[in-house]
């Protein structure tokens, strides 16, 4: 798949998207909210054989953004699906898990220490924080680094 | 000089403790240890357990979850001996300091257990092979 056949095939799932932003020819952002995101990782990862990199958790003030980024092997183009989980309180994302393996070990990491509750997620233990790191802290959250 | 520390200073046996490094000055330990530089010519000589160390090396800052094992193995290790500090990390937690997963740094870690304990530092990032010899090598004309 070139670039122009990617960029075609990502006009598909635009429908569950929230916007579109691209800050290079091969570098591209899809824009959802929480709900969406095992819906267009799923199309991403099945339908058009993207490889999943490595995820990513930001805590952005007013809600936590979480970003599994995709890449096409074949065209070099990276494909960042940025969901945006608005309740700080109780911060809940769908796992990709169940779909992705590979994703189980940086989901762990990211409920480690952004606190963000990854449901349906087989094995949501501690992974990289002390054994007797105090529960309900988590350590990469804004009001914690102050 | 009683006998235990001439036996400590003939030929020290060390074991290595990583707390947390970033494997940069491991492999500088390694490379202390292969043939390039080769301390063995000079006793030095890595062993598996700390039952039989003389000496600690003590790479990384110090995390919480190694420092209670760090703690356990200089327990276990017969006394008298040593323990380097090897790194940036290991003297004064580097670039971690304040962080929240840090314990540490090594010495205050160390103290916790045998406020006497013998303690020599080699700093770098990582520190040369050449830099650690001359470490332990001052380190030992000095007890």
């Amino acid at each position: 798949m070139n670039q122009e056949e990617l960029d075609n095939r990502l006009e598909e799932v635009t429908g569950r998207l929230i916007g579109v932003e691209r800050t290079q020819e091969n570098r591209v952002y899809l824009l959802c909210e929480s709900e969406d995101v095992y819906d267009v990782c799923r199309f991403l990862f099945s339908e058009l054989k993207l490889r999943f990199v490595i995820a990513t958790g930001v805590d952005a003030e007013h809600c936590f953004e979480v970003l599994h980024h995709f890449t096409d092997d074949e065209c070099g183009c990276m494909v960042t699906v940025k969901a945006f989980v608005r309740d700080r309180e109780n911060p809940e994302l769908d796992s990709i898990t169940p779909l992705i393996p590979g994703a189980e070990w940086i989901e762990r990491e990211i409920h480690d220490i952004l606190g963000i509750a990854f449901t349906h997620h087989p094995n949501l233990q501690r992974l990289i924080l002390d054994d007797d790191w105090p529960e309900g802290v988590y350590p990469l959250r804004k009001e914690v680094q102050r | 000089m009683n006998w235990k520390m001439w036996s400590l200073k003939k030929s020290v046996w060390v074991f290595h403790v990583n707390t947390g490094a970033c494997n940069n000055c491991d492999i500088e330990i390694v490379n202390l240890l292969t043939p390039k530089f080769d301390v063995e010519r000079f006793g030095i000589k890595l062993v598996g357990s700390p039952r039989h160390a003389d000496a600690l090396l003590v790479t990384g800052a110090g995390t919480r979850q190694a420092a209670v094992r760090l703690q356990e193995v200089y327990r276990q290790t017969s006394k008298p001996c040593v323990v380097f500090c090897m790194g940036a990390c290991a003297c004064g937690m580097g670039i971690f300091e304040g962080a929240y997963h840090i314990a540490g740094p090594v010495d205050k870690i160390v103290k916790e257990v045998d406020p006497n304990a013998i303690i020599a530092y080699v700093p770098g990032c990582p520190p040369k092979p050449e830099a650690m010899i001359s470490g332990v090598v001052k380190a030992l004309a000095a007890i």
